[in-house]
C-alpha cells in the first residue's frame, strides 16, 4: 500500500530525513518511536504535503501513485488521513459544514454522489457514537475552544468519518490523560479493518498498550535503525533510547 | 449666490421647490456651506486615504422624475424569499408606491414619504429637519456640515420618514429597498430618511442598496435617526449596489438615556463606498453597538468613518468592523471615540481586523480614542493579516480544495458579524453573497 524508499528531506535547509525506507501493507498497524527530533512529526508531515518542507531524495508511493507530486487534498482524496498533534483551531467555521465539505469532496472525486443533508446528519450521528462524542460539537466552530481531548477525539471522529485508507497518527497520545486516552484508542480500534492501515507515530510506549500494533520501527537521526514486533516497545521502554542509539552508532 | 461649480458639485444641485421658509433657509444655508468649503483634499483629517477623483470625473445630475415603468415582477431578483416585511420601495432615491408593501401598520406607527410630507404638513419634520445635524459630530452648533452632508440637504427631495409613537413596536422589520436603475445620463440621488423612535419604542430596519444592470449612479443617502428613552433599535445596512456605482451614505444618530442601538454595515458593493457613522448620546445609560463587514473586491474602494461621543456619563459603545480584501481592493477605517471630560463611566470599545487574500490589496486603519475623562473603560485594537498557512493545510489534509478551502475561512472570519443580523434568511443571503464574491475573486 505505501512504499516509502531512500527518502531524505530538509526543513530550512537543515536535513531532517535521512534515507527513510518503509513498507506498509493493507491492514497493518505500524508505529514508529523515537526521541524528539528524529524526524517522527517530519515523516507525517511530508506524506501528507504540507509546506515548508523539501524532498532531496527518495520515494513515496501510495497504491503504485507518486505521492510526493500531488497536493495534500489529492492525497486525502486517495484515502490517506493525518491526525494531527495539534489540531487547528478554525474560527467561525462550523464543524458540520466542514465535516460534510471534506466528505463530500472526498466521494465527489471517487465519483459517488454527494451525500445530502440528512444522509449526512445521520451517518455522523452514528460515528458519534464510536467516539462517545457529544452531538453539541456539530454546532461548535472546528476545534475552537476544544479541550486538548475534545481536539484529538475530534481528529479520530473526522477519521471514522472519512474511512481513510491509510491513516497516520501523530503524537496522537500526547497531552491526553489516561482515561482520554484510552477513548482515543478504543475508537482508532473500532476502525482496524483488514483494508485499512495505520502508521502511530508516537514517542511513548503507553499509547501501543492499547493500540496493538504488527511492527514497531525506531527512527533515529531521521532514519529507520531497528524494527520489529511488538516487544521492541516493551524493550525500548525499560532501556531508554539511549540504549538504541547507542547500539545503533556500534553497529 | 457662491457659485457651486467652482467645487465640481454643481450639477448636483438644481433650484428646488420650496416647501417652507425654515428648508428654503436651510438649503440656502447649505448652498453657502458647499460653496465656501471647496473640494475636500487628502490634507483634510477626513479625507486623508480618500479620493474624490473618480467621483468628480463623472458629471453627475439629479433625478428629475420618477421611475413608473417598473412593476413589481422585476423585483423577483432583488427581493429575499421569505423575508416578511413592511416593504418600502425607493427607485433612485423617489419612494416608489406601486413596489412598496408597506402592509399592516400597528397603531403608533406611521411611514410616510418625506416628499409627500414636505407638501402636505411640513411643519411635521420641521424640528429633525430645521437643525444642524453636523452638530452633532462636532459638538458645536457653527461648524460648517461636511460636504456631502451639506449636498443632501440642499439637494433632497424624498426619502423614508418613519415615526413610532412611545412604546409603539414593530414586530416585523421594515425593509427599505434602495433601488437604483441605469439611466442614459448618470444620476445621483439624494435620499433623506428620518426615523424617529419615541420613548420605549421598538424597531427593526433592514436597509438595503440593491441596482438593476451595472450603470453608473451615485447614492449620497443621509439617514438621522432619534431614540428616545429606552427605545431599541436594530439596524441592518447591506450596501450592494452595483459594481459602477458610487456610494455615500451619512448616519446621524442620538440617543436618549436607556435606549439601544444595534447596527450592522455589510458592505459589498459599488466601486467607490463612503460611509460616516456619526453618534451622540444625550442621555445616560444608553447602548451604542456599530458593527461591520466589508469585502473590497478587485479595485473597490471602502471608506468607513465612526465618530462616536460620549457626551455624558454611563453609556456603552461597541464598534467591531472587520474587511476582506482581494485583488487591489482598497478599504480605509478611520474609527473615532471622543470621550468628553464629563462622561465618566463610559466603555467603549472598538476593533478593526482585515483579512488580506492578495499582495496588491490595502488598507488605511486609524483607531483612535480622545479621552478627556479619568474615570472610564475604554480599549481598541486592529489587525492586518493573511490567512494561516496551517489553516488551509488543515482543511485541505481533509480532501478539501485549496479554494474552498480559502473560500470556508473568509465566511468563517465574516461569520461573527454576519451572524448579528437578525434573521437566518437575510444571514443566508448576507453569506451566499460574500460566498459568491469570493468564489470569482481573483487569487495571485
Amino acid at each position: 500500500m505505501l512504499v516509502v524508499n531512500g527518502l531524505k528531506a530538509d526543513v530550512g535547509g537543515k536535513e531532517i530525513l535521512r534515507g527513510l525506507n518503509l513498507e506498509v501493507n493493507p491492514g497493518e498497524v505500524h508505529a514508529i518511536m523515537g526521541p524528539n527530533g528524529s524526524g517522527k512529526s517530519t515523516f507525517a508531515h511530508v506524506l501528507s504535503g504540507r509546506e515548508g518542507y523539501t524532498v532531496t531524495a527518495g520515494s513515496a508511493t501510495f497504491e503504485g501513485q507518486d505521492l510526493l507530486a500531488l497536493e495534500p487534498e489529492e492525497r486525502a482524496r486517495l484515502g490517506l488521513f493525518l491526525a494531527f498533534q495539534y489540531p487547528v483551531e478554525l474560527p467561525g467555521v462550523n464543524n458540520t459544514y466542514f465535516l460534510k465539505a471534506a466528505l463530500n469532496s472526498i466521494r465527489k472525486s471517487r465519483g459517488e454522489h454527494e451525500l445530502d443533508a440528512v444522509s449526512f446528519l445521520r451517518l455522523i450521528k452514528d460515528k458519534l457514537k464510536i467516539l462517545h462524542l457529544d452531538d453539541s460539537l456539530l454546532k461548535r466552530a472546528v476545534n475552537a475552544g476544544f479541550s486538548g481531548g475534545e481536539k484529538k477525539r475530534n481528529e479520530i471522529f473526522q477519521m471514522a468519518l472519512l474511512e481513510p485508507k491509510l491513516a497516520i497518527l501523530d503524537e496522537t497520545d500526547s497531552g491526553l490523560d489516561i482515561d482520554a486516552l484510552r477513548v482515543v484508542a478504543d475508537g482508532v480500534n473500532a476502525l482496524r479493518s483488514p483494508q485499512r492501515s495505520m502508521i502511530v507515530v508516537t514517542h511513548y510506549q503507553r499509547l501501543l498498550d492499547y493500540i496493538q500494533p504488527d511492527v514497531v520501527h525506531v527512527l533515529s537521526k531521521g532514519r529507520i535503525i531497528r524494527s520489529g514486533g511488538k516487544e521492541l516497545a516493551l524493550e525500548l521502554e525499560e532501556k531508554g533510547y539511549g540504549w538504541i542509539d547507542a547500539e545503533g552508532q556500534a553497529a | 449666490m457662491t457659485d457651486l461649480t467652482a467645487n465640481g458639485f454643481g450639477s448636483w444641485l438644481v433650484d428646488s421647490v420650496s416647501h417652507a421658509d425654515w428648508l428654503d433657509d436651510q438649503r440656502r444655508l447649505s448652498r453657502a456651506q458647499i460653496g465656501e468649503q471647496g473640494i475636500p483634499t487628502s490634507k483634510q483629517e477626513d479625507w486623508r486615504y480618500t479620493s474624490l477623483k473618480g467621483l468628480l470625473e463623472q458629471c453627475f445630475t439629479p433625478v428629475d422624475e420618477t421611475i413608473t415603468a417598473l412593476a413589481p415582477d422585476d423585483l423577483e431578483d432583488i427581493l429575499i424569499p421569505g423575508l416578511d416585511s413592511h416593504r418600502i420601495v425607493l427607485v433612485n432615491g423617489r419612494y416608489a408606491p406601486d413596489l412598496s408593501m408597506p402592509g399592516e401598520i400597528p397603531k403608533g406607527v406611521r411611514f410616510d414619504s418625506l416628499r409627500t410630507l414636505l407638501d402636505t404638513d411640513p411643519d411635521a419634520v420641521r424640528d429633525h429637519l430645521n437643525r444642524p445635524l453636523s452638530a452633532l459630530r462636532a459638538g458645536v452648533e457653527d461648524e460648517p456640515q461636511p460636504l456631502f452632508l451639506a449636498l443632501n440637504t440642499a439637494g433632497f427631495d424624498d426619502g423614508l420618514v418613519v415615526r413610532l409613537e412611545r412604546a409603539a413596536m414593530l414586530e416585523r422589520p421594515i425593509e427599505l429597498i434602495h433601488l437604483s436603475v441605469g439611466m442614459d445620463e448618470p444620476r445621483v440621488a439624494q435620499p433623506r430618511h428620518l426615523i424617529i423612535l419615541g420613548e420605549g419604542a421598538q424597531a427593526i430596519l433592514i436597509e438595503r442598496y440593491v441596482s438593476l444592470g451595472d450603470s453608473i449612479y451615485c447614492t449620497n443617502a443621509v439617514l438621522d435617526i432619534s431614540l428616545g428613552c429606552d427605545a431599541i433599535l436594530r439596524h441592518e445596512r447591506i450596501q450592494m449596489e452595483s459594481a459602477n456605482a458610487f456610494h455615500l451614505t451619512g448616519l446621524y444618530l442620538n440617543q436618549d438615556a436607556g435606549s439601544h442601538y444595534q447596527g450592522v454595515n455589510i458592505g459589498l458593493g459599488a466601486r467607490w463606498s463612503r460611509t460616516d457613522l456619526v453618534t451622540d448620546f444625550r442621555g445616560e445609560h444608553a447602548r451604542c453597538e456599530l458593527q461591520g463587514l466589508y469585502l473590497a473586491g478587485d479595485r473597490q474602494f471602502m471608506d468607513y468613518h465612526l465618530d462616536v461621543t460620549h457626551s455624558v456619563p454611563r453609556c456603552t459603545s461597541r464598534e467591531n468592523f472587520k474587511g476582506i480584501l482581494y485583488g487591489r481592493g482598497r478599504a480605509v477605517f478611520d474609527g473615532n471615540v471622543v470621550v468628553a471630560r464629563h462622561a465618566q463611566k463610559s466603555d467603549a470599545a472598538m476593533s478593526n481586523r482585515n483579512l488580506m487574500l492578495s499582495e496588491s490589496a490595502e488598507v488605511d486603519t486609524k483607531p483612535q480614542l480622545d479621552i478627556h475623562a479619568d474615570d472610564v473603560k475604554c480599549s481598541h485594537g486592529t489587525t492586518v493579516g493573511q490567512l494561516e498557512p496551517e489553516m488551509l493545510f488543515y482543511l485541505r489534509s481533509r480532501g478539501i480544495s485549496a479554494a474552498l478551502a480559502r473560500r470556508m475561512l473568509c465566511l468563517g472570519f465574516a461569520g461573527e458579524i454576519i451572524q448579528t443580523l437578525s434573521s437566518e434568511l437575510l444571514r443566508e443571503h448576507v453569506s451566499g453573497q460574500v460566498g459568491q464574491r469570493l468564489e470569482s475573486a481573483p487569487l495571485d
